[in-house]
């Protein structure tokens, strides 16, 4: 492979990463403590119980989504109205083993505007189909007429929630490991470990953002939102496997050189690729964001915060920890 | 050159094949439910008694005795799938109140034994002639709507309808005849059902149905096996009936799908040893209808309902216009950056990822992926992982520039340069995405899916079509100057 000596031409972006890092880990713990803060809080929150507030997804239950059919008005609706209409309402007693007391207590159920006042979100506990449509019925008066074909209504059994987290997890931990076992055979053991470390920061961050959304908004995190993590997993290892592949080569062609200003290299040269990647991978992202609606919207915009933490981890925190790793020639000249 | 010739017409053919599975209307693009509007119910088949753990066999039967149900419910483009160990996913489009789904596949089935009442043969013979009749007719007619060229049938005459109508008390129900002779035949199952007596022998009493070929040869005989209780209880029961002419009645969900005689010979004893068989000149195929029939109906296992989603058309159709306004916007940006970025390597970049994107499409159809929402966002991301590989090219080709390496070398160096990182990138990709197809559930495994055809995709468009256009494009002298790759001032003076 013909290559030039690398010296001499300026590049356009340089990043002397090597005397940065005290500052890239302090950024890094800095945030990753107020993400596990956020869990933890999260988790000891007397209302959640759980590091992310679980949506109808995890926890089972009943969600009527309604679209309604005003113009100029759609403001005056108030979900107070909505709510003291379904505590006072008696549901009709459905199956055998359903009497009076056993009956969903709509006493509970959390009622959600969207998209000023144009839908209604009703989550309650788990209800029957007919259960469902007497709920719509009630709510017509005060929050109807409804568009025809405009609404949704899902249920959930609380075990499906959980399968769904089971089965997302373990072919999590899969991946992870066949990822791992991938890049330990093309490269080795420490950049398999560093990708998993950069990868487990990533998600940490996203969590720990949907955390604190989850604390000081009621947001609920949906199945959706393991999805999302799920890519944010592929592409923190895409991204960062990217600069090791740089770093290896730096290793092979300026072997002469400390391993410090070998990664500053790999990581210099990588830098634009990197910043572009990101940027073109946020643009769609931006759109899910802007035009996606509202079914999508936390998850672009959990995706998006995945994307810059990403970029982040691959320039700034992997190759810094692999330029403080106990040093162990496996690179020839 | 020649080489580059045949990636060429390579990639033009393949381009226009993909252009003609778009527009052929053998491949449509399938939509998800959350894009199309519909609803969805999983189900879940429940161990019960003895049964502690559901089998294969037995959820392959309880979807076959749901798939019956289903086909009655008159859903166009219904489907039930199996979903893991002990589950049922079905899927019904544009059914928006999917309460008498839930109703009809929540009732346990029941398969029952009967014993004929006494003294109504000669009802029974009629109305079984009867129904006969009907089925003859309403088969003619089903095979004539789809060729059109059935001659006048046989079946029974208008006076004669006319007169069944008469005494099943449905004169001037029917809209048509089709729906005339659809009630007839189901008020004759009734009847006919009504004929018999409940015997207290009833699918649980039943272990299996089998069936195999008569030793005389051709035809066929449906095999019971009953498990103690139950060999006693059809002993008792065909005892009664054996000589007497009455007829033993197979009964399930409430009409009666066989009726069979019993000999003179069991009039001792009845059928005794816990198994009989049941002849009557079947083929093979019609051996196996009642078979799966009675097996599916014996299955005592519970199924309970888990989750209903059921989204409006209209909230489809909203999300299928936002989520491709959001996708073309998005690639309108990403093109427009590439070419102010990359400049003529931009250009081919948009050509690139338009052939990607036609790939992509193509693919769906041709493999039939179903595209839901996490799918489309899954096509949407692999799109970034698209344009990375294209970029992760340029630099390089960029960066041997900056170093005053001649045009063409830059490319062919950028190009092998940028291949590994290129490919380790994806190949991540691709194990995470064959672990989350083949381990995750729903809308996890539709994500997958499309993100890992768009992996697969981009390995081929970036290392194929990438380069193949970019040297064709070399090929003209006049776009052959570093300056349509970066501007002048960051060429190093020797090369400008």
């Amino acid at each position: 492979m013909a290559v030039s000596s690398p010296t001499g031409q300026e590049r356009p972006l340089r990043f002397p990463l090597s005397r940065q890092r005290r500052k890239v880990w302090l950024i890094s713990v800095i945030v990753l403590s107020l993400s596990a803060l956020g869990l933890v809080l999260s988790w000891t929150n007397p209302q959640i119980r759980s590091p992310l507030r679980p949506g109808l997804d995890f926890t089972g239950g009943t969600k009527i989504q309604l679209e309604r059919l005003c113009k100029d008005n759609c403001q005056d609706i108030r979900a107070i109205d909505i709510q003291q209409t379904l505590g006072s309402l008696t549901l009709p007693a459905e199956g055998r083993d359903q009497d009076a007391n056993t009956l969903p207590n709509l006493a509970s159920a959390r009622v959600q505007l969207l998209d000023r006042g144009e839908s209604v979100v009703l989550r309650m506990p788990a209800l029957t189909a007919s259960q469902g449509q007497a709920v719509i019925e009630a709510v017509e008066p005060i929050a109807g007429p409804f568009e025809v074909g405009g609404q949704s209504v899902d249920t959930i059994g609380p075990s499906l929630g959980g399968q769904l987290l089971r089965s997302s997890l373990i072919s999590l931990l899969v991946a992870f490991a066949g990822i791992a076992l991938y890049i330990s055979i093309r490269y080795d053991g420490r950049y398999a470990v560093l990708a998993l470390v950069a990868l487990g920061h990533d998600v940490l961050i996203v969590c720990g953002v949907f955390a604190w959304l989850g604390l000081l908004s009621g947001l609920e995190v949906d199945s959706l939102f393991a999805v999302s993590l799920l890519t944010i997993a592929g592409y923190s290892v895409n991204d960062t496997v990217v600069v090791f592949d740089r770093i290896r080569e730096r290793q092979r062609e300026d072997g002469d050189l400390p391993l410090d200003a070998q990664v500053d290299r790999a990581v210099s040269a990588t830098l634009t690729r990197t910043i572009y990647t990101s940027g073109t991978t946020l643009l769609p992202l931006l759109g899910l964001i802007l035009f996606g609606g509202s079914t999508l919207f936390w998850f672009a915009v959990a995706l998006a915060i995945g994307v810059i933490v990403g970029s982040w981890s691959s320039i700034a925190l992997a190759p810094s920890l692999l330029s403080i790793w106990p040093r162990q020639r496996t690179a020839g000249a | 050159m020649a080489r580059q010739q045949g990636w060429f017409a390579l990639i033009l053919a393949l381009a226009i094949a993909a252009g003609s599975v778009l527009i052929s209307p053998g491949f449509p693009l399938e939509l998800g439910l959350d894009l199309r509007g519909g609803s969805q119910l999983t189900l879940e088949v429940q161990p019960s008694g003895e049964i502690t753990k559901v089998k294969p066999e037995q959820l392959e039967a309880v979807k076959a005795v749901l798939d019956r149900r289903v086909n009655g419910l008159g859903v166009a483009e219904s489907t039930l799938q199996t979903v893991g160990d002990n589950q049922l996913v079905l899927q019904l489009p544009g059914e928006t109140d999917p309460t008498r789904a839930a109703e009809v596949l929540g009732s346990t089935a029941l398969l029952e034994f009967r014993a004929q009442k006494p003294g109504t043969d000669e009802e029974l013979r009629g109305l079984m002639q009867l129904r006969a009749q009907l089925e003859s007719v309403l088969e003619l007619n089903k095979s004539k709507d789809n060729s059109d060229s059935g001659d006048q049938n046989d079946g029974p005459s208008p006076e004669q309808l006319a007169k069944a109508q008469k005494e099943l008390g449905l004169e001037g129900t029917a809209d048509s005849e089709q729906e005339q002779l659809e009630q007839l035949l189901a008020r004759a199952n009734e009847e006919i059902v009504d004929r018999f007596e409940p015997a207290g022998l009833t699918g649980k009493d039943l272990v299996t149905a089998g069936r195999q070929q008569q030793q005389n040869g051709s035809s066929w005989e449906v095999t019971l096996t009953f498990n103690r209780e139950g060999g006693d209880k059809f002993a008792e029961l065909t005892r009664s009936i054996a000589g007497t002419g009455r007829l033993l009645g197979i009964v399930l969900d409430g009409s009666s799908i066989s009726e069979a005689g019993v000999g003179e010979q069991f009039k001792a004893a009845g059928i005794t040893g816990g198994s009989a068989v049941i002849t009557g000149n079947f083929t093979a195929e019609e051996a196996r209808d009642l078979e799966v029939k009675i097996r599916g109906g014996s299955l005592p296992l519970p199924v309970e309902i888990l989750e209903v989603r059921t989204i409006g058309p209209s909230l489809g159709a909203e999300n299928v216009r936002r989520s491709l306004i959001a996708a073309l916007a998005g690639l309108v940006l990403v093109a427009i950056f590439m070419l102010l970025v990359y400049r003529l390597a931009g250009v081919v970049a948009v050509l690139a990822l338009s052939l990607y994107a036609l790939f992509n499409l193509a693919a769906y159809e041709l493999i039939g992926v179903t595209l839901t929402l996490p799918g489309t966002a899954g096509f949407i991301l692999s799109i970034g992982m698209a344009v990375d590989a294209n970029v992760l090219i340029f630099e390089r080709i960029k960066d041997e520039l900056r170093r005053g390496n001649s045009l063409i070398r830059s490319i062919e160096t950028g190009f092998s340069q940028a291949f590994s990182s290129i490919v380790d990138g994806h190949i991540t990709t691709l194990i995470s995405c064959a672990a989350l197809f083949f381990l995750g559930t729903g809308l996890v495994k539709g994500f997958a899916a499309t993100l890992g055809i768009g992996v697969l995709l981009s390995l081929f468009t970036a290392l194929t079509c990438t380069r193949t256009l970019l040297r064709f494009l070399m090929s003209y002298q006049s776009l052959r100057r570093p300056t349509n790759f970066l501007p002048a001032r960051q060429l190093p003076s020797s090369a400008v």
